[in-house]
């Protein structure tokens, strides 16, 4: 079985136009969109769920009473989690990242770490197969619990169904969520735009690919939108030994295309669905391979 | 007075948006605080003149001293500590460096010491914008880590602009907390008015009041301006799309220098929300 996973660094480069086309071309895969905070792709999937599950991230520090006021949970406490009041203590929700020293410490046994509902995860089936998708509460955290949860759940399907890849969505940045979608895939695919914030934020995670040693390849999207950058994008890449597996033209169809909830590479008109086409069909001989 | 430019999608203008509000103002603090993928400085060009590495602090384990560290693994909530047969394997990018084994584990035996996980930037531009960023170095996770250490910047009695990070989670409610008010940047597509409704929530929750600037206005469907009128939210601004702003952008040019009227609209959206913020 074989996994790709489409990533950016930049927000809002294509990420999700250039996963659904995959996932319309190829045959046989299940499909997982790992930006869990700004999910989309099923918007473009139009997945019905069959099955919902509660997500439980990790626990939350909680005082649960007979707090004596002793300090050494906030002596001890890295994340300024704990502060003091004139009675018991406070603890910021927001800041604490449930590592358990609190509780551990307490000579009173008052603080408990408390497992929390983060969000969901749906199991669905769309017109093009399985696909596994998942919404983290707004303001949660622990992306990265989340993304790996939904990732082993698209590979026990695979592996009952018998489909031999799994193509993933991943999220902008290059932080947890992000990480945790890269992590053993076979392939990361990064669209990138030739702006200076593209070019700045495809050097990133590019690193994080190199730092996980993960097989890259790059695709230009609307390329002629500026044509220096995007020769000096070209360069670093051929001077760092990654393909350019292609180079997406600036189409007003693709936000034509989406606002109709039509995948781009149905519109046999586009120019940019021709070249993901293409892209497609490269990808693929690498995939057999 | 804060005001933060955030948006649940990525790639809408949250960074348009944010250097042209700094640049109407000309005397304020700018803050980035997507620190996985800063980019206003390339728009504001800062003279950068302090840059201070952030670090935390990773376990380290004397093994070879016959002292078992089964303890750290079996306390470590992140999975950072495994104890496979009888040696301790350490996975750095899991640590959030919590100090959890050294309490736990036998004594003197893990010890620590100081990994660099990105660094702060300040610096200045011209005329009077005070610049601070954090750039999260590739393949480390503590995105919130960098975060906390740049808030502690802020200058409160400035006017201060913050350039959130996309998306919806922790890091982005990190960089939205302080704000007295939120842009929320979007495009009128179905990914911009999904990802709209659910900012539109953590701001609730927060109790944050906000506003929405739509771009690349023209393109897609009312479903945007549809949404925002039946809730009730103010439009402040619809950016047009056009080619050339995308062309501008991708040299590191900002809206101003494409059209100098947006510094006017600007400045009348940053007077408008002093007047709902001082309301309040």
């Amino acid at each position: 079985m074989k996994q790709i996973t489409v990533i950016s660094g930049k927000g809002g480069t294509g990420k999700t136009t250039l996963a659904s086309s995959f996932i319309r071309l190829a045959k046989e895969q299940v499909a997982v969109d790992c930006d869990v905070d700004a999910a989309n792709l099923y918007i473009l999937l139009d997945p019905y769920k069959k099955v919902t599950e509660k997500f439980i991230g990790s626990s939350k520090a909680e005082v649960i009473g007979n707090c004596i006021n002793c300090g050494k949970c906030e002596e001890l406490c890295r994340f300024d989690a704990i502060s003091d009041s004139l009675t018991d203590i406070k603890i910021d929700k927001l800041k604490c990242e449930s590592c358990g020293v609190c509780e551990y410490i307490c000579p009173t046994e008052a603080i408990k770490l408390k497992p929390e509902e983060q969000g969901e995860f749906y199991i669905s089936e769309t017109a093009m197969g399985p696909f596994v998708h998942a919404r983290l509460n707004p303001g949660a955290e622990n992306s990265g619990l989340l993304v790996t949860k939904i990732r082993n759940i698209a590979e026990d399907i695979a592996y009952r169904d018998n489909k031999n890849l799994i193509i993933i969505d991943g999220a902008p940045g290059i932080g947890c969520a992000v990480i945790a979608s890269l992590n053993g895939v076979d392939y990361a695919i990064i669209v990138t735009e030739p702006t200076l914030s593209g070019i700045s934020d495809f050097k990133k995670i590019f690193e994080v690919t190199k730092f996980f040693n993960t097989k890259s390849f790059v695709c230009i999207n609307k390329f002629d939108i500026n044509l220096n950058n995007t020769e000096e994008l070209e360069k670093f890449c051929s001077e760092n030994n990654v393909e350019v597996i292609g180079k997406i033209p600036y189409d007003e169809k693709v936000p034509e295309n989406l606002s109709n909830k039509k995948i781009i590479v149905d519109d046999m008109s586009s120019e940019a669905g021709k070249e993901i086409k293409r892209i497609w069909g490269k990808l693929e001989g690498y995939l057999l391979t | 007075m804060i005001i933060s430019v955030a948006s649940g999608k990525g790639g809408t203008g949250k960074t348009t948006v944010a250097v042209a509000l700094a640049k109407s103002l000309n005397y304020c603090q700018f803050m980035d605080f997507d620190v996985d993928a800063p980019n206003a400085s390339l728009f504001l060009k800062p003279d950068i003149k302090h840059v201070k590495k952030v670090t935390m602090k990773q376990p380290y384990f004397l093994t070879g001293t016959g002292k078992s560290f089964k303890a750290c693994a079996d306390f470590c909530h992140y999975n950072a500590v495994a104890y496979i047969g009888e040696d301790v394997v350490f996975f750095s990018e899991l640590c959030h460096g919590c100090g959890g084994c050294i309490l736990v584990g036998p004594e003197g035996a893990v010890r620590e010491k100081d990994v660099e996980i990105g660094e702060i930037s300040k610096g200045f531009c011209s005329p009077g914008i005070n610049f601070a960023m954090g750039n999260l170095k590739p393949g480390g996770t503590r995105t919130t880590a960098i975060q906390n250490e740049l808030e502690k910047n802020i200058e409160y009695d400035n006017h201060v602009i913050i350039d959130c990070p996309p998306g919806t989670s922790c890091s982005m409610v990190m960089a939205v907390k302080n704000s007295d008010f939120c842009i929320l940047v979007t495009e009128p597509t179905p990914f911009g008015l999904n990802d709209l409704m659910i900012s539109v929530e953590v701001l609730k929750d927060l109790k944050i009041p906000f506003g929405v600037i739509v771009n690349r206005f023209g393109i897609g469907n009312d479903e945007v301006l549809d949404y925002c009128k039946n809730n009730n939210i103010k439009i402040l601004a619809k950016i047009p799309n056009d080619l050339n702003i995308a062309k501008y952008y991708s040299k590191g040019l900002t809206l101003i220098d494409f059209d100098p009227t947006w510094k006017d609209k600007f400045a009348d959206i940053i007077s408008e929300i002093e007047k709902e913020v001082l309301k309040k």
